[in-house]
């Protein structure tokens, strides 16, 4: 009986090896997106920005998230000089509020204002997350296997489709192959498509809520020589996050 | 004294206040420089802003600005420097005891007062907002035909608006669409500033549609009060009917307003500024203002960011009550404008901008004005810099070009603006 049920244990670690080796690139990218896109997120986050000269300007911000990710709000909370400027995005950042407290002012922006950079940071509102980007706006293609920043990693390769908005041409996965998260995001500008000009790295994984957590992400500008720290002071996973919160009511709070 | 009073009360304020007031705010040194006829012009201030803020519990917030501001250097501004020679035949000459006197001037003197203070409510269905309090109208980014309540400066478009008397009430109908209504008491109870705002989202546009009552006036600055030193105001009550949106198009940010004005004006109140005008211009047979009853304003703006980050922007106003020759321009038009009253003396313009972050601190940017109308132009090079965690700085370069007697003319002064805020 033992042995039947080793055999058993064996063929199906077997099985789910030759099935993670036979993965496609849309089904990694499919697991990665589902992964990044929890049914509902609470953050508080402290964002570092870094320059050349070693000049640091810190930040922190609450975020939820809903749906999958279709819903998002941030607000800052630091430093004083934007604290209550809140961001609402819809329909995976296709639609965009902006509010300003010191002017009452809730401005609709278009989508192209993704591209913008976040507070001055090396990341743009687009890299924080557009919902289903990924899948929506770039089709997949696997690349070889490589070992990075000590964890064994898929490689896909993401290429802008003909009528995304994306301000990348190309983006680089390395996939987790024991938990899906991208371990480094490579994204590449129009000008030469084999340069990255910015780098995602995800360090200090932690299981939180069941779901892998990156507790600190370092983004590197090539193009501008800075880099942009984000640091989870706080996760929560499948919150129960009221829809009002999505709201312009809830944006000018 | 009376800052030492207000220094008190706020000093009071805070201390009983402050284990749940959050008190934050800034401190706004600034330098104008203006040159006007080959003769240079400085005019510092320093404004301190005290913003408060209390919860006192999850439905219920209380905010209040306090701002002390002080002025140095030139700050008494002959307006008439700023206006051509065609329009200073216009402007009559005062004369008290013998002695000419010149009203047309424009003091800077140091004020404080509290800008913002009320209290918002969140009831389950809406949220009630009383007291004094900011109003911003209209999805406009240099002009808001729909925005009565405040006029923005064109060098500067987003800098805060101050604060007005008013109940406010918002009710959300769906998830996609509210109501806004809003009473802000005048001297007359039975003629309050109303609006009324119902706005929807439409696939990518949020759409607004608008009905106001607001109480106006229009200067005749011929006609002066020698006891209150103030120039004659002419009542009147504006409606509007509006619309505004934005949303985007083929990847454009695109919105826009519209504003279809009717002024009422009462027969008593025409017959005593007709006299007081005939009693004014005993020497010089004024006429009377020209009034348009019926006009209508709109804006059309577009924008786009390119993967560069580089930010463009364009917005086109008319106003239809405005001139379209510039020699047609009148002295009341010019004070009308400058008292905010109208939002441009000129019938067609727009503005434009382009902007990109020099580095992750730095932004750059150069906007314009130009006027069809006229041909006139105003160009305003412009430099932000994050020098500091709490501390901006900012450089506004302004340059006018238009001829003599244009909107936007060189009699506007060319010059800067330094502008440095540290908050807390």
């Amino acid at each position: 009986m033992k042995t039947i049920i080793k055999i058993t244990i064996l063929l199906i670690m077997i099985f789910a090896e030759t099935y993670a080796q036979s993965m496609t690139s849309d089904e990694i990218i499919r697991k990665v997106n589902d992964l990044m896109n929890q049914k509902s997120v609470y953050a508080k986050v402290r964002m570092t920005i870094v320059t050349t000269s070693g000049k640091k300007r810190v930040f922190e911000y609450e975020s939820w998230s809903k749906n999958a990710g279709e819903k998002n709000l941030i607000r800052y909370t630091l430093p004083a000089r934007i604290r209550g400027q809140a961001i609402l995005m819809l329909n995976n950042a296709d639609d965009i509020w902006a509010y300003f407290p010191r002017t009452g002012r809730v401005r609709k922006l278009a989508s192209h204002a993704k591209r913008q950079k976040m507070q001055g940071s090396d990341f743009s509102y687009e890299d924080m997350g557009s919902g289903n980007a990924f899948i929506d706006e770039f089709n997949s293609r696997k690349l070889n296997d490589e070992k990075i920043e000590g964890t064994d990693c898929y490689k896909v390769e993401l290429l802008r489709k003909e009528k995304s908005t994306s301000q990348y041409s190309r983006v680089v996965c390395y996939v987790s192959k024991e938990n899906f998260l991208p371990i480094v995001i490579d994204y590449y500008g129009d000008k030469n498509p084999d340069l990255w000009v910015k780098r995602m790295v995800q360090k200090d994984i932690r299981i939180i809520d069941e779901i892998p957590t990156a507790m600190k992400i370092v983004m590197y500008n090539k193009k501008d020589n800075t880099k942009t720290v984000i640091e989870m002071i706080s996760v929560k996973y499948n919150l129960e996050i009221s829809d009002k919160m999505f709201s312009e009511r809830s944006l000018s709070k | 004294m009376r800052l030492k009073n207000t220094l008190l009360i706020i000093f009071a304020l805070t201390s009983a206040l402050s284990a749940q007031v959050d008190i934050t705010g800034y401190y706004e040194p600034q330098l104008l420089g203006v040159k006007i006829e080959n003769q240079f012009y400085q005019l510092f201030s320093n404004k301190l802003r005290i913003d408060l803020e209390m919860n006192s519990s999850e439905n219920i917030t209380f905010k209040a600005n306090f701002d002390y501001i002080t002025y140095h250097g030139y700050t008494s501004w002959d307006i008439k420097k700023f206006l051509p020679d065609n329009i200073l035949n216009e402007v009559p000459d005062f004369v008290v005891q013998g002695v000419p006197v010149n009203p047309y001037q424009w003091e800077f003197k140091d004020r404080q007062f509290l800008d913002n203070a009320f209290v918002k409510v969140r009831f389950s269905k809406f949220d009630l907002t009383a007291g004094k309090q900011q109003i911003s109208l209209g999805t406009g980014y240099v002009w808001n035909p729909t925005d009565v309540f405040n006029r923005k400066d064109v060098m500067d478009p987003t800098y805060e608006q101050p604060g007005h008397n008013a109940l406010r009430i918002d009710l959300p109908l769906s998830d996609k669409s509210q109501i806004m209504g809003l009473y802000a008491p005048t001297d007359k109870w039975d003629s309050p500033d109303l609006i009324v705002k119902v706005k929807s989202r439409a696939g990518h546009f949020d759409v607004s549609l608008l009905a106001i009552q607001k109480q106006w006036k229009f200067t005749d600055a011929r006609i002066l009060d020698f006891i209150n030193n103030k120039f004659y105001q002419l009542p009147v009550r504006r409606r509007i009917t509006g619309f505004d949106f934005a949303g985007e198009i083929f990847g454009l940010g695109v919105w826009g307003e519209f504003a279809e004005n009717h002024l009422q004006i009462k027969n008593s109140v025409w017959l005593d500024y007709e006299q007081q005008l005939a009693f004014s211009s005993e020497n010089n047979q004024f006429e009377p203002m020209a009034i348009n009853k019926q006009y209508f304003e709109w804006v059309f703006g577009l924008d786009y960011t390119f993967r560069s980050q580089t930010y463009i922007m364009a917005e086109f106003y008319q106003n239809n009550s405005a001139e379209t020759d510039y020699h047609n321009y009148r002295f009341n038009n010019w004070m009308q404008y400058m008292m905010a009253e109208t939002k441009t003396i000129t019938r067609n313009q727009c503005y434009m901008m382009i902007q990109h972050p020099v580095n992750d601190f730095m932004t750059a940017s150069v906007s314009g004005l130009y006027s069809f109308s006229d041909n006139s132009y105003a160009v305003f090079p412009t430099l932000a810099y994050n020098i500091f965690e709490n501390m901006d700085l900012t450089l506004i370069g302004n340059l006018y070009f238009g001829k003599k007697g244009t909107a936007y003319s060189e009699n506007m002064g060319s010059g800067f603006l330094a502008r440095a805020r540290v908050y807390f």
